[in-house]
């Protein structure tokens, strides 16, 4: 057989590129080298991040501590904190029992108050089209394929809908945002909720994935006729158009800071995980937006850095939410804070 | 021949009356990295069977072909069967569009292209192969997917449209056709690289002597080049396939996702890997980890053979031709 030196070579290179990579992979795992104070490490929820940049230089500020938030997206926060790489992971779904029971002696712990958009690209359409969960969930089952469905069309009186093909855009990776979607489809309609269900990822009977936010947020602005779902954060950043969604008193709620505040006050009471339902709310919060979520924060009840960690939280859940509004982070309810201190004050090493 | 004195220098000292410390270290240090590989891959499997034992001892070998694929907490049911399609679909294709092309690319650098251009045209081909997978699933994202959608995808269904393979376009090109596209990128220097050295093995009198005898240059590489490299050339395909399959970031970020078999190359789909990479991070239960990792060992087994066939193929054609190698060598 002839001897091939260049095979070897372009190995060498691969080895050289694959060695460059573990270098930065165990950089990014390990602790950062300077120690200019406390270091604070967190990841996942790429909804809550814009929230969490806010707070570094405030938080420096105050108490010295440097930091450090990665937005890899809430499924890989909650293997990030399983396996103790970071000080804390960040979900918007709450823990499932096996999660609970991987982790180890974590507790979760609601921290930030935000809402899901359901994103359209429709050129020459308004802005805040209206729509209701049944409608909601006949698209994304693939039921109602046009724009110009007569079911669209009876929601919007006086406007005129394009016959455009509708093409379906969701999240690919285990997403909190893909849980609080289906949780509300789950809630409003009967068929979604026997047929599909509620979860960080779902069995999408249509449409196309794309990878994290930015993904479907890609799919959306590219693609004339999309509709897709992501925090309302990237919608108002991206300049997507947003659904005005039906709640249950039969107003089109915006995914507005009132719309969260009220549909957060129908849930004070958590469960035992701390975790609280306020999707869908009852009619008499009559301005609820209906698809909004409070995310969490996974700390481990036993920590090393548990003074540090413990002054973190309650300054993330008392002033560091003043930072939210601008973002379209509704502060925490007082019910819900009273509840977060709790929790935090377990907190030990 | 050097070749044979310096099997003799090497073998002399374990033969001979002295043993010395330098080569007694290397055969330690060889031995050992050579036993720490072996050691590695059987750890390895022995961990990825581990992980899979629970979906293993659910569902047996059914999980193979079943078509589903539902996390939803409740109602779960896991099978690999619609993976294992796009796996198929999609690195066949990407061969299908990535062989001709090396070959070209291969027969052009060590045949036909002017001297001067050969060593920066293939030092370019090789770069290719150094750009990481995630930013070309990146550029496929924002750049290659988007353009397929309106310059291809559409065109090829408005006249093909009555041929299942060219159906409805997914919206912004996240489909199985993109990541075709992806994966034929990814693979193409690697095969064209080592057929462009078989090519350049083949020995100079045989070449000179097709052209002696009046062939043609294309009559030469048909009667000459290929037969002589044939396999090498199946070896390097194979282990382009190996590639393709085991490829997740990239194709992750293009193949558009989602649990369907259907024969549309526009629509979405989702391999082995590429579901492996999308739902490993942040998998809700035990079970639905346990079928990820479950995939994982199906990829395993399947690169496994990729890679024994691509050596069985080397060894059965060397021995062919065992008579002109020797001479050769």
């Amino acid at each position: 057989m002839p001897k091939s030196g260049h095979p070897i070579r372009t190995l060498a290179v691969l080895a050289a590129v694959a060695a460059v990579f573990a270098a930065v992979a165990v950089g990014a795992g390990a602790a950062p080298a300077k120690h200019a104070g406390t270091t604070i490490s967190g990841a996942g929820s790429t909804f809550v991040a814009p929230l969490v940049s806010q707070w570094i230089s405030p938080l420096g500020a105050a108490y010295g501590y440097e930091l450090q938030y990665s937005a890899v997206g809430s499924g890989a926060g909650i293997t990030s904190i399983t396996a103790r790489t970071v000080d804390f992971g960040a979900s918007d779904a709450p823990l499932t029992p096996d999660q609970f029971t991987a982790c180890n002696g974590c507790e979760q712990i609601p921290w930030a108050l935000g809402a899901t958009a359901v994103l359209y690209n429709l050129p020459g359409v308004k802005n805040l089209l209206h729509i209701d969960g049944p409608t909601l969930a006949k698209i994304f089952m693939g039921q109602i394929t046009t724009w110009n469905d007569p079911a669209l069309a009876a929601l919007n009186p006086g406007v005129s809908l394009p016959s455009t093909k509708i093409s379906i855009a969701h999240r690919s990776d285990n997403s909190g945002t893909t849980f609080n979607f289906t949780d509300f489809l789950s809630s409003a309609s009967p068929a979604w909720n026997t047929q599909i269900g509620r979860g960080v990822a779902v069995n999408w009977p249509v449409g196309s994935g794309g990878k994290g936010s930015s993904g479907v947020a890609a799919i959306v602005s590219q693609t004339p006729g999309a509709i897709g779902y992501a925090d309302i954060a990237y919608a108002l950043t991206n300049h997507l158009h947003y659904f005005a969604v039906k709640n249950k008193s039969g107003k089109y709620a915006t995914p507005g800071l009132r719309g969260m505040l009220s549909a957060a006050s129908s849930d004070v009471k958590p469960a035992a995980d701390n975790s609280l339902s306020i999707v869908n709310p009852p009619a008499k919060f009559a301005n609820a937006y209906p698809i909004s979520t409070f995310t969490y924060v996974i700390v481990p009840l036993q920590s090393s850095k548990a003074p540090d960690l413990k002054k973190f939280l309650f300054w993330a859940v008392t002033k560091g939410q003043t930072y939210g509004p601008r973002l379209l982070f509704e502060p925490l309810p007082k019910g819900v804070l009273v509840v977060a201190e709790k929790a935090i004050a377990k907190i030990h090493s | 021949m050097t070749a044979l004195d310096l099997t003799d220098a090497v073998r002399r000292p374990f033969t001979g009356r002295r043993v010395r410390f330098g080569d007694v270290s290397l055969q330690v240090v060889a031995g050992a990295a050579a036993a720490a590989t072996t050691v590695l891959v059987g750890l390895i499997t022995w961990k990825v069977i581990d992980g899979a034992r629970p979906a293993i001892s659910r569902y047996g070998l059914h999980f193979i072909w079943r078509i589903a694929w539902n996390p939803v907490v409740g109602r779960e049911v896991y099978g690999a069967g619609s993976f294992l399609f796009g796996t198929a679909i999609t690195s066949f294709f990407a061969l299908l569009l990535a062989a001709p092309l090396a070959m070209g690319i291969a027969l052009f650098l060590s045949e036909l292209a002017p001297r001067g251009f050969r060593a920066p045209v293939t030092a370019l081909v090789e770069t290719l192969a150094a750009v990481p997978s995630v930013v070309i699933g990146l550029w496929g994202i924002l750049v290659l997917g988007p353009a397929l959608r309106t310059h291809i995808e559409g065109w090829l269904h408005s006249i093909f449209g009555f041929i299942p393979l060219f159906g409805d376009p997914s919206p912004a090109g996240a489909s199985i056709f993109t990541a075709v596209i992806v994966l034929t990128i990814m693979i193409l220097p690697i095969v064209s690289s080592i057929s462009r050295e078989l090519f350049l093995g083949v020995p100079h009198e045989l070449k000179e002597g097709a052209l002696a005898l009046g062939t043609t240059r294309w009559e030469m590489v048909r009667g000459v080049v290929f037969p002589y490299a044939r396999g090498g050339i199946a070896a390097a395909l194979i282990l382009g396939l190996g590639r393709a399959m085991g490829e997740a970031i990239a194709v992750t970020q293009v193949i558009g996702g989602g649990v369907f078999i259907h024969a549309n190359l526009f629509g979405g789909g989702d391999t082995l890997a590429s579901k492996i990479a999308a739902s490993y991070q942040g998998s809700t239960t035990n079970l639905s980890t346990a079928s990820l990792v479950y995939l994982g060992l199906i990829l395993l087994v399947f690169s496994l053979l990729a890679n024994v066939t691509a050596q069985w193929i080397v060894r059965r054609v060397a021995r062919k031709h065992g008579i002109t190698r020797g001479g050769h060598a």
